[in-house]
């Protein structure tokens, strides 16, 4: 029997091209329209530093794996953050393929992050955020505006109840 | 040892209300489900089927309504017609509709699959709900799920 390690895989399928999404996914203006702020900083060559930003502030930062634009793009990913910096670094996967025939005009996107410890923490939390930053992908490529989260009283309250834990 | 399930998550410019309606009005799923539309009077206990918009009587999947909570919550039974009395083929989705933000957040979770129904629900579900993403904010699903799938039909 062998052990299930964390792996996660999110595939959705975008109307647009494998060059418009291969630069949404390594230009740092454009993540950071529909990265909620975040932006992508590296040189994309192999080995280079990646960085996830906000501002001047790295939140994840990794190493470039693979820079194949504009069907493939892997780093690792290392969060900053107190609570999971101690985790050793994950691995994401992008692959883009343009899909052909009638079906023409739409990429089929797949995210895979994987290359976890069991029980990590990062894992859980990237398993909620790739849903919400490639949506938010989606619909800056689909229609021009990315998601726009809009903060509520109780949103405000919950988020400053996990701050202050 | 416990089956295995597919979840899928996405986010949506839209309201509760407009996700509900797209899982049950034949105009729009003929588009983003690949020309098919579900039918039912949809409340608890109720039977659902997911057949052809254009031919009733090819009917692909059958079920039961189990919980009906709109525009929250939709949970049905799933299962070939011809295998559903076979409790080892059937499975069980859940659509939990949630406003996030001023967004929706839609999380479609397929349980009790087996190996074969788990490739294939892994398969289908991402094309289907980013065509109905897109469809809600563009008003025009994406051209993969306007047909019917291949080899099904």
């Amino acid at each position: 029997m062998t052990a299930r390690k964390p792996k996660f895989v999110y595939v959705t399928y975008i109307a647009s091209t494998v060059d418009k999404v291969f630069e949404a996914l390594t230009d740092a203006s454009i993540s950071r329209q529909f990265w909620f702020g975040f932006h992508v900083e590296s040189d994309w060559k192999p080995g280079s530093p990646f960085a996830l930003k906000r501002g001047d502030t790295t939140m994840d930062s990794g190493v470039v794996l693979l820079c194949e634009p504009p069907h493939r793009l892997s780093y690792t990913w290392h969060p900053e953050y107190e609570s999971m910096r101690h985790e050793r670094p994950s691995r994401v996967l992008f692959e883009l393929e343009q899909l052909k025939g009638h079906v023409k005009g739409q990429v089929k996107l797949t995210v895979t992050h994987d290359d976890f410890d069991d029980d990590s923490k990062v894992f859980e939390s990237i398993s909620g955020g790739w849903p919400l930053v490639l949506s938010s992908l989606k619909s800056m490529l689909e229609t021009g505006s990315a998601l726009e989260p809009t903060f509520s009283e109780e949103d405000i309250r919950k988020i400053e109840a996990i701050c202050t834990q | 040892m416990s089956k295995p399930s597919f979840v899928y998550v996405t986010y949506i410019q839209t309201t509760p209300e407009a996700v509900w309606n797209a899982l049950r009005d034949p105009e729009m799923t003929k588009d983003y489900w690949g020309r098919h539309r579900n039918v039912s009077d949809w409340t608890t206990g109720s039977a659902w089927r997911h057949e052809d918009y254009d031919d009733a009587s090819l009917v692909r999947i059958a079920g039961t309504v189990l919980e009906s909570n709109p525009p929250h919550r939709l949970v049905l039974t799933w299962a070939s017609p011809e295998k559903k009395d076979d409790p080892a083929k059937r499975s069980r989705v859940t659509f939990d509709i949630e406003p996030f933000m001023g967004e929706v957040r839609l999380t479609v979770t397929h349980e009790d699959l087996d190996d074969e129904m788990l490739r294939g629900v892994s398969a289908g579900w991402p094309a289907i709900l980013s065509s109905l993403k897109t469809l809600l904010e563009t008003g025009k699903a994406m051209p993969m799920t306007q047909k019917r799938w291949p080899g099904k039909s």
